[in-house]
């Protein structure tokens, strides 16, 4: 939405509200509709790896121990920041089998955010999450069988 | 086999010549590179004791007047509920809109300064945002451009310190959501405090909307190495609701 948009739809919702003042453009991602007080590491299959900006995306499927797959798309940070901490498109391929924590989204679809994904051979990438200290860690949940 | 060489000269001239820094001003610092934001994330949890007196206090609550103050912490309010609760507002970065003048020099990503004859060109990473400085020239008259994120700056060097002024932002592109008016001036001073840090001083003059200046400071450390990368929004996934709050689509 564009600005201007943006701030039609501000002046329409303050005139339907009585309020004063629009809604106006100020800067910066919020990573607020993610859980701070749980991770969920996946152990799942990579289905894509989307490096893009604003911000990469890994597609992940999930099978359970009845065999039933639920597919999960994660959010990471800026490529650019992950540049910068070492990372490349090529480090993941569908296909991989992968452990994938991340801070599910908040109202309880299959997504999430990234903090760290552990790859086939064994090393773990951090994906440079602004704040990362915020999210509390819950290491004991974990959602997949690996096969 | 003389046609290659040519060519190669040629190239060489040309590349020589691109390289070549321009004559700065009398009084004029060096400042062309790479640089990123000193004292804030991973680089203030790391830094020594004696290195923090060159880490900026916060920037301050805007100082509005009484009526638009009242308004303004209301939304602040609204804002950290909003967030609380898991559902944040939305803001320009998440439409892969930078953020404009002023705001685009809290350099959430590393910034290139590019000095040439008569110009000064700031370079942010993120969203590749550009703003321009025309150096020893007169202000324009806001009659004579159209407001914009990065408005109208000119600038000049004096005892080794930039000064710029910059004019025409529009109203709805704002520093933490303060309002200003279309006359407010933004006045900033670039001067170096160390060998690799610059220190950049900030100050919003908008007697319409302020009850006095609005100041405050980002420090800048070289990254003598770094390329600058590009920065395009092609996968974007998150997008502002009817009601304003930050979304993200997943796919079907």
């Amino acid at each position: 939405m564009s600005v201007r948009l943006w701030s039609v739809v501000a002046a329409v919702a303050c005139l339907l509200a009585g309020a004063a003042g629009a809604r106006p453009a100020a800067a910066h991602h919020s990573f607020a509709m993610y859980d701070h007080d749980r991770t969920v590491t996946l152990m799942g299959t990579v289905t894509k790896f989307q490096w893009t900006n604003p911000h990469a995306y890994l597609e992940v499927d999930v099978v359970n121990e009845e065999g039933a797959v639920t597919h999960y798309s994660i959010e990471m940070t800026s490529i650019n920041m992950m540049r910068r901490i070492g990372w490349k498109s090529s480090l993941i391929k569908p296909g991989d089998k992968v452990a994938a924590t991340m801070a599910a989204l908040l109202d309880g679809r299959p997504g999430g955010l990234l903090l760290d994904v552990t790859l086939p051979d064994g090393k773990v990438w951090k994906t440079g999450v602004p704040a990362e200290h915020t999210f509390t860690r819950t290491p004991d949940a974990v959602v997949g069988v690996q096969k | 086999m003389i046609r290659v060489a040519l060519t190669r000269v040629s190239l060489a001239t040309i590349l020589l010549a691109g390289t070549a820094l321009p004559a700065l001003a009398k009084d004029a610092l060096d400042i062309t590179g790479r640089w990123q934001r000193y004292g804030i994330g991973a680089n203030a949890a790391n830094m020594a004791e004696g290195e923090k007196k060159f880490t900026p206090p916060p920037r301050p609550e805007p100082p509005l007047k009484p009526e638009y103050l009242e308004k303004w912490k209301a939304f602040e309010k609204e804002k950290k509920e909003a967030a609380a609760a898991g559902t944040p507002f939305a803001t320009t970065w998440n439409d892969c809109i930078g953020s404009g003048m002023p705001e685009m020099m809290a350099a959430a990503f590393p910034m290139e300064i590019l000095q040439t004859d008569g110009q000064i060109t700031i370079i942010q990473e993120a969203f590749m945002e550009i703003r321009r400085i025309y150096l020893d020239q007169p202000q324009v008259s806001l009659d004579d451009i159209e407001l914009g994120y990065y408005g109208h700056s000119v600038g000049h060097w004096e005892d080794g310190e930039l000064h710029a002024e910059t004019i025409g932002i529009k109203p709805d592109v704002q520093v933490n959501d303060a309002p200003h008016s279309e006359t407010m001036k933004i006045e900033e001073t670039f001067h170096m405090v160390s060998d690799d840090i610059m220190w950049v001083d900030i100050t919003l003059v908008d007697p319409d909307y302020l009850t006095k200046p609005w100041s405050w400071s980002y420090a800048f450390q070289k990254m003598p190495d770094y390329q600058m990368q590009e920065y395009v929004c092609e996968g974007n996934r998150e997008y502002t609701d009817e009601d304003g709050y930050q979304r993200i689509r997943l796919p079907e």
